[in-house]
């Protein structure tokens, strides 16, 4: 019985990184260099999630299997101004789209909402499992 | 034994296997819930239907037989995919709204169940005690 809320628990884990994935991916929407200072746009990254526990993936639950890096294509600027500029004045920003970003930060949070909620339910079973003894 | 054989005539028993079943239930939708943004996860579920009618069945052999104390141990329910629903392109058929539901129903009839088989227990206490309390 105990282990729904194991379950549950390991929802809200996975959401949350998630939730950080797409809160990183949003402070970097314009981030055009690197730490070294060499012209390479921040590439987008999603959370890919797959069943089971993080620590064993035949318990029930579910972990985030990956970190995985979008493919798609950069943003092409034209700003000559830009110290990021190719020879041809093109800036390359990140391949982030604000809108996708809020739908999947709105679908994470419900996600969470709907686990916490999971877990209040389980715990008020619990807890009337429990007055059966006294 | 005395008691063994005046529990299994009450309700009881029944009470016990229905919290067993919808204690598992609870874990299954938990499952599904944790699971809603998994690509290719197929939800599970029990019947509850099926289960009730199995259960049903059995108190009525019991009340037809000539002990009428019986258990209940033996009954199962196995876990099934739902096929209901849309299958998203991720290969996933959850439905937020039944799940919540479902799982709001299973547990209300938990703890409904729980005050019960508390009332049960009370008056067989009353019972053995030969005072109101």
């Amino acid at each position: 019985m105990f282990d729904s809320l194991d379950i549950s628990s390991s929802a809200l884990t996975a959401q949350r990184i998630r939730m950080d994935t797409i809160a990183a991916n949003t402070a970097n929407m314009n981030t055009t260099h690197d730490a070294a200072g060499k012209p390479n746009p921040y590439r987008r990254r999603f959370a890919v999630f797959a069943p089971g526990q993080p620590d064993n993936h035949n318990a029930p639950g579910v972990h985030v299997e990956q970190i995985k890096l979008d493919d798609s294509a950069f943003r092409k600027v034209h700003d000559p101004t830009n110290i990021d500029a190719d020879k041809d004045g093109n800036v390359s920003f990140p391949n982030i789209d604000l809108s996708i970003e809020y739908v999947n930060m709105l679908e994470a949070s419900r996600a969470y909402e709907a686990n916490v909620t999971t877990m209040e339910v389980n715990k008020s079973m619990l807890n009337a499992a429990l007055r059966l003894i006294a | 034994m005395f008691l063994e054989k005046l529990m299994n005539q009450t309700s009881a028993p029944v009470l016990e296997q229905m919290l067993q079943f919808t204690e598992a239930r609870a874990r299954l939708l938990s499952e599904s819930v944790a699971n809603v943004d998994t690509p290719g996860y197929r939800q599970k579920d029990l019947d509850v239907k099926k289960f009730e009618g199995m259960l049903r069945e059995r108190v009525d052999r019991r009340d037809a037989s000539d002990s009428r104390s019986t258990g209940f141990e033996d009954l199962t329910a196995e876990v099934q995919h739902p096929t209901t629903g849309i299958l998203s392109h991720d290969g996933n058929n959850r439905s937020m709204e039944s799940l919540m539901s479902d799982q709001a129903k299973n547990g209300m009839l938990h703890n409904m169940i729980i005050e019960l088989l508390r009332k049960q227990f009370q008056q067989m206490d009353m019972a053995l005690k030969e005072r109101v309390s």
